[in-house]
């Protein structure tokens, strides 16, 4: 493998896993921020049946 | 039911970006002029569909929000659930577009970036929806919604513009791949991989911009649910 040909290499993986870092992390967050609506539903007292469904 | 329908989506979601891995990496072959670089293309390209799509979406649902705000508030709050969802998730892809992108510049271009018409137009696009995420983050008052919605619709405006850019100036950025000039267009090895990440990234998108839906909508009722509480009280 010549020298192009291995930065080609590290360029190529670091794009995929910048890729990867952003919508992990955006996902995380998501998840993070529906945690802690949960928690904000049940203060509000509107995770009985029926009622926490946002549809 | 929903529950096992929501599980093999997912799976079907993570074995496709599995798949589509693969065949980006094993199966499609090198670029003869870039070498491996080229396999940017199958993240990148997807990414920028991806976010244009989520971007029609928030236009639709800001245009929705607008129309029914006066008389139907439970449609108006949906649609403005959507508006949200899809320029928050239209940002996360379009942010992938505009990281990657350079990555490749970097080694095909000689340079991280450059002001041609397509790199600049994309990130005027990405800077509209980032302050339309400010605004809908920081603004308050019964007025927040509706101005969030017109600047979603200016957003928006963007979107062609970016499509055609590297159409009708002809500058730093590659031709088009597809629906380009005459000429224009991928080897067929290449295009399974191509059309295999589009499905892959598009399916992810659309299960994390209805996970987004899906918080707004809690969060909408929470808000509302403290505001009834606050008049009772």
């Amino acid at each position: 493998m010549d020298q192009a040909a291995i930065l080609d290499h590290q360029f190529r993986v670091a794009a995929y896993i910048v890729t990867w870092a952003i919508q992990l992390g955006y996902l995380a967050w998501l998840g993070m921020k529906w945690r802690a609506q949960k928690r904000a539903e049940r203060v509000a007292g509107l995770d009985s049946p029926g009622k926490s469904s946002a549809h | 039911m929903k529950r096992l329908a929501v599980c093999v989506y997912v799976l079907v979601t993570l074995a496709l970006l599995a798949w589509g891995y693969y065949q980006a990496i094993y199966v499609a072959p090198n670029d003869a002029m870039q070498g491996e670089i080229f396999r940017i293309i199958y993240y990148h390209v997807p990414s920028a569909s991806v976010a244009f799509l989520f971007f029609a979406v928030s236009l639709v649902g800001s245009i929705g929000f607008l129309a029914s705000r006066g008389e139907h508030h439970e449609r108006a709050h949906k649609f403005d659930a959507w508006a949200l969802a899809g320029a928050e998730v239209g940002v996360v892809f379009c942010t992938v577009v505009l990281t990657t992108g350079p990555i490749w510049g970097r080694r095909a271009w000689g340079i991280w970036w450059t002001w041609d018409a397509r790199l600049t137009t994309t990130l005027v696009l990405w800077l509209i929806y980032m302050s339309y995420l400010l605004l809908r983050r920081f603004a308050a008052g019964p007025q927040m919604q509706t101005l969030a919605a017109v600047l979603g619709i200016f957003g928006a405006l963007d979107v062609p513009i970016v499509y055609m850019s590297n159409r009708w100036w002809r500058t730093q950025h590659p031709a088009p791949v597809f629906g380009g000039a005459q000429g224009s267009g991928m080897d067929p090895s290449m295009v399974g991989a191509l059309l295999w990440n589009m499905l892959a990234w598009f399916l992810w998108g659309v299960l994390i911009l209805a996970l987004r839906y899906r918080v707004e909508r809690q969060h909408q009722k929470i808000a509302a649910a403290e505001a009834q509480a606050a008049l009772n009280a």
